[in-house]
């Protein structure tokens, strides 16, 4: 009997095995640590000898920051932040932020992108600065800034105004913060004096305050000018050509320094007799303009070399002028392009303005270097220089590396440097 | 028979497209030369009010008056000397921080950028840390730190902290164990020179050899080992067989110091500019007792000075000293002799600049390890080459493509922030061009001398960098 025959095609009815687990080394804790810290004789070596250099690093800085001397600090704190504005009219200072806060919330509500994230880091720093005691008055104005960003936040959500007043009114912005921190408006070369409280001089402004309004005008005055220069870099004319390049050239081949001091000195020099001396801020300001438009430019013609052939061949096929085919197609691909770099920039130019303590403008390095001077801690061993330039060095770290950040996630997002 | 003529006829002038560019520069530089006359005019006139001498020309007379000011380290520098050559001694001041800035920085940048794509996610994160905390804060506020937080809250000379045998350091000063060319490394000298013609030779035939056969490799190899070869054979060669000069003389002072000189004009007695210093050259001191008072070491100029001696020296050997010489310093009373001098200015600068440009050139690193694709590494491993020759001749000429342009750049902006040395009073370029300035009042002037300065090195930077460019240039259709 042939009964047992078995077919010929025979299939696996078992079923298969259970999928074993991973071993227990090579997942969760135990294996991160294997791939990360112990994956060989020569990682693991590597891993003790930064465990040990590191214990000694930051036993050292913890020792350090306990013992430390923090008072003239936070004794200067006003110092700090606005310099020696004088303290009756603080309330001005405090407008300018409440301003600022009103706008940021704004555009984070209706801009969103690198404006939502930089206002969430204005938002916790402001937040910050309301819960810790450093004036009831002081706090009252953080709190009530947060108050206005946060407003501001949700209806730039909720209404679907025109983007426009909003660039408007950023654009009003910086004028008026000027006006409302001179307490009016003198221009002797105009005749125009008009004031609503008693002038504040230039040089009385100072501290973290003067620090961000450098890096502001700098890239906002600048902006013009270096979309000028790059379009102008790219230009078929060679005089225009030549004579931006050479301006760009020039300007980043020598130190901000040279120019700070060439702006200090030799600015004045250029103006008529009769039109008198600007201020050392403004001076400073020029200076800052011009070294910044050179890079900006260079930034600009960067997203300009990015925009394909055939869209200026569109744009002209759409019978657009010269004109409008770069402000209705080319600029604001070029742009949008630049942001993170121009956000960059930013970050340079604000840790570059560190430079004007060395012509004389009282910004933060400038405050830090006259708080170590001060009678009171003459009798401190040691001095008190690390603590304050430690702390100098911490508030543009949170300010640089927070814009960074901001930038960097919105980079990530939007897939920037991941092609 | 009319035929249309139409389209060969030329638009009216003002519709020329040519015509108009034309037009458009020229009304373009009018208005360049109007501003400039402009802001010329003013700063004359201003100038003429200022200073009635010169009548608001620009003059460059006052490059070869007196100075008037010391200079306080860099080449030798009297205050009788011209304002042209201290400007000159702060252009050395600047090279000498930038060159020794650049090559530590390029070390230290290397370092942790190779540690930032570590495998090893801590020594990765640690070395995240230094970037950032270095390049987010600005280099002035570091570098005041470091002078003004660190180096001065050194301990005073009295009681250095030592490291070890390697030197002291203090709040005037680093002082280092270094090794110097002596007196008979002068002849040493000539062998290391024929040991680079060899080298370079050796390996250019050997490249020549290794391309007709169609080998891999660059012969650099070989041309290294020839170098090293001809100098360890030129130094021993030196060391047993040099002499001092034979005019050899000393000039004995106070009992315990002087100077030790090759005696040119033969008068027996030193004279600074036309005798020459002897450096490094051990000598031994003797009293009227013929006993040995101390030995030691003349310094790199030629001099030497013991304190604390029991008794008056009065006769002086020397020694013919080998090729190299270890130097220590030597605490004398309130100060160091010998080994390798740092002053608190250039020290803090060096570090603040070094660590500063540090954490952006390990960035740089970064992305150029990270530019290369892992299908690289695997392709070269497919086709069996080593770990090695995949480095030496896959990934790195692809990384350094991406890293030596910005890389330059970084060099670039160290020498240019050394203009910082203002702010701690170190003698470079910009610091002196402004005692300059301060004294004789050329303000236009010293501007544009330091600004063609640091151009002329942007401009040798982007010569070398289009080289560079050219030569590595990915090579398509």
């Amino acid at each position: 009997m042939a009964t047992d025959i078995r077919p010929t095609n025979w299939v696996n009815t078992n079923h298969p095995a259970p999928a074993q687990k991973p071993p227990a080394s090579e997942v969760g804790v135990v294996g991160w640590l294997r791939t990360n810290l112990f994956s060989g004789v020569g990682n693991t070596i590597l891993t003790l000898a930064t465990l040990v250099a590191l214990y000694f690093v930051v036993n050292g800085l913890v020792q350090w920051t306990l013992n430390a001397f923090w008072q003239p600090i936070w004794d200067n704190r006003k110092l700090f932040a606005v310099g020696p504005f004088p303290a009756a009219q603080m309330w001005q200072p405090a407008v300018v932020l409440l301003m600022v806060s009103v706008l940021f919330g704004l555009s984070a509500g209706r801009w969103g992108s690198i404006m939502r994230n930089l206002g969430i880091g204005l938002a916790a720093l402001l937040l910050f600065l309301a819960i810790i005691p450093i004036g009831m008055q002081a706090q009252q104005v953080m709190a009530a800034s947060l108050g206005l960003l946060l407003l501001g936040y949700v209806v730039g959500l909720r209404f679907a105004f025109a983007s426009k007043w909003l660039s408007l009114a950023w654009f009003l912005s910086l004028p008026l913060t000027f006006v409302l921190l001179m307490g009016g408006v003198n221009l002797p070369g105009l005749g125009i004096r008009w004031q609503f409280a008693p002038m504040v001089d230039t040089n009385l402004w100072g501290g973290l305050m003067v620090t961000m309004l450098l890096a502001v005008v700098g890239i906002a005055l600048s902006f013009p000018i270096g979309v000028l220069l790059a379009l102008g870099r790219r230009s078929k004319l060679p005089v225009v050509k030549y004579f931006c390049i050479g301006y760009i050239e020039l300007i980043r081949g020598v130190p901000l320094i040279t120019l700070l001091f060439m702006g200090m000195t030799m600015l004045p020099l250029f103006l008529p007799s009769n039109w008198g001396n600007p201020s050392q801020l403004v001076r400073a300001m020029t200076a800052i303009t011009m070294f910044s438009a050179a890079y900006l430019a260079e930034n600009v013609r960067g997203g300009l070399q990015a925009i394909p052939k055939g869209q200026y061949e569109a744009a002209d096929a759409l019978g657009l002028s010269g004109f409008n085919s770069l402000r209705f197609i080319i600029l604001p691909q070029a742009l949008t392009k630049v942001i993170p770099a121009i956000v960059g920039q930013f970050i340079g130019l604000f840790k570059d303005t560190s430079l004007v303590s060395l012509v004389g403008l009282l910004e933060l390095v400038a405050v830090g270097k006259a708080v170590i001077q001060q009678p009171e801690w003459l009798g401190v061993p040691g001095g008190v220089a690390k603590e304050v330039y430690v702390f100098v060095a911490i508030v543009f770290f949170i300010f640089s590396y927070g814009m960074s950040f901001a930038s960097r996630r919105l980079e990530s997002k939007l897939g920037f440097g991941k092609r | 028979m009319t035929t249309s003529s139409l389209p060969h006829a030329r638009p009216p002038f003002y519709r020329d497209t040519r015509v108009i560019a034309i037009i458009l520069q020229i009304i373009f530089l009018v208005a360049v030369i109007l501003a400039g006359w402009f802001l010329y005019n003013n700063m004359t006139t201003r100038l003429a009010a200022a200073n009635t001498a010169t009548g608001g020309a620009l003059t460059w007379t006052f490059l070869n008056q007196t100075a008037g000011f010391g200079i306080s380290e860099g080449p030798a520098f009297r205050p009788d000397e011209s304002y042209g050559r201290a400007f000159l001694v702060g252009i050395a001041n600047t090279l000498r921080v930038g060159v020794v800035g650049v090559i530590l920085a390029t070390i230290l940048g290397l370092f942790a950028g190779i540690a930032r794509v570590s495998n090893n996610w801590l020594l990765s994160r640690l070395a995240m840390v230094y970037v950032e905390i270095f390049r987010s804060t600005p280099l002035l506020v570091q570098l005041l730190f470091w002078y003004v937080g660190v180096i001065a809250t050194l301990p005073n000379i009295q009681d250095a902290a030592e490291l070890g045998n390697f030197g002291y350091l203090t709040n005037r000063g680093m002082y280092l164990t270094w090794i110097y060319p002596t007196e008979t490394g002068r002849v040493w000298n000539w062998w290391l020179l024929a040991g680079v013609v060899i080298g370079v030779l050796l390996s250019w035939l050997r490249r020549k050899q290794l391309e007709r056969d169609g080998a891999p490799g660059s012969g650099v190899f070989v041309g290294v080992v020839a170098f090293l070869l001809v100098a360890v054979i030129g130094y021993f060669v030196t060391a047993s067989s040099a002499a001092m000069p034979s005019a050899t003389a000393y000039e004995l002072r106070r009992g315990d110091r002087g100077t030790l000189f090759e005696d040119i004009n033969g008068n027996g007695a030193f004279e600074p500019g036309v005798d020459r210093t002897l450096a490094y050259v051990p000598i031994t001191l003797f009293d009227g007792d013929g006993q040995v008072l101390v030995t030691g070491m003349t310094d790199g100029d030629g001099t030497f000075r013991f304190i604390d001696l029991p008794a008056e020296a009065v006769r002086l050997e020397w020694d013919t000293p080998t090729p190299l010489a270890v130097s220590e310093p030597q605490r004398q009373g309130f100060n160091f002799r010998g080994g390798l001098s740092m002053t608190p200015e250039f020290a803090a600068l060096l570090l603040a600049l070094v660590v500063y440009t540090g954490a952006f050139i390990a960035e740089i690193v970064r992305a150029g390890i990270n530019a290369v694709n892992k299908g690289q590494w695997e392709a070269s491993r497919a086709l069996g080459l080593s770990t090695g020759d995949t480095l030496r001749m896959v990934v790195l000429p692809q990384a350094l493509r991406v890293i030596i342009p910005p890389l330059t750049s970084q060099y670039l902006n160290l020498v240019k922030n050394s203009s910082l040395a203002i702010a701690v009073g170190y003698p470079d370029m910009f610091n002196v061009s402004r005692t300059i300035v301060n004294q004789t009042g050329a303000e236009v002037q010293g501007i544009i001398l330091v600004m063609a300065v640091y151009l002329s090195f942007s401009l040798f930077t982007s010569l070398f960098m289009n080289w560079y460019n050219k030569r590595v240039a990915l090579v398509e259709r």
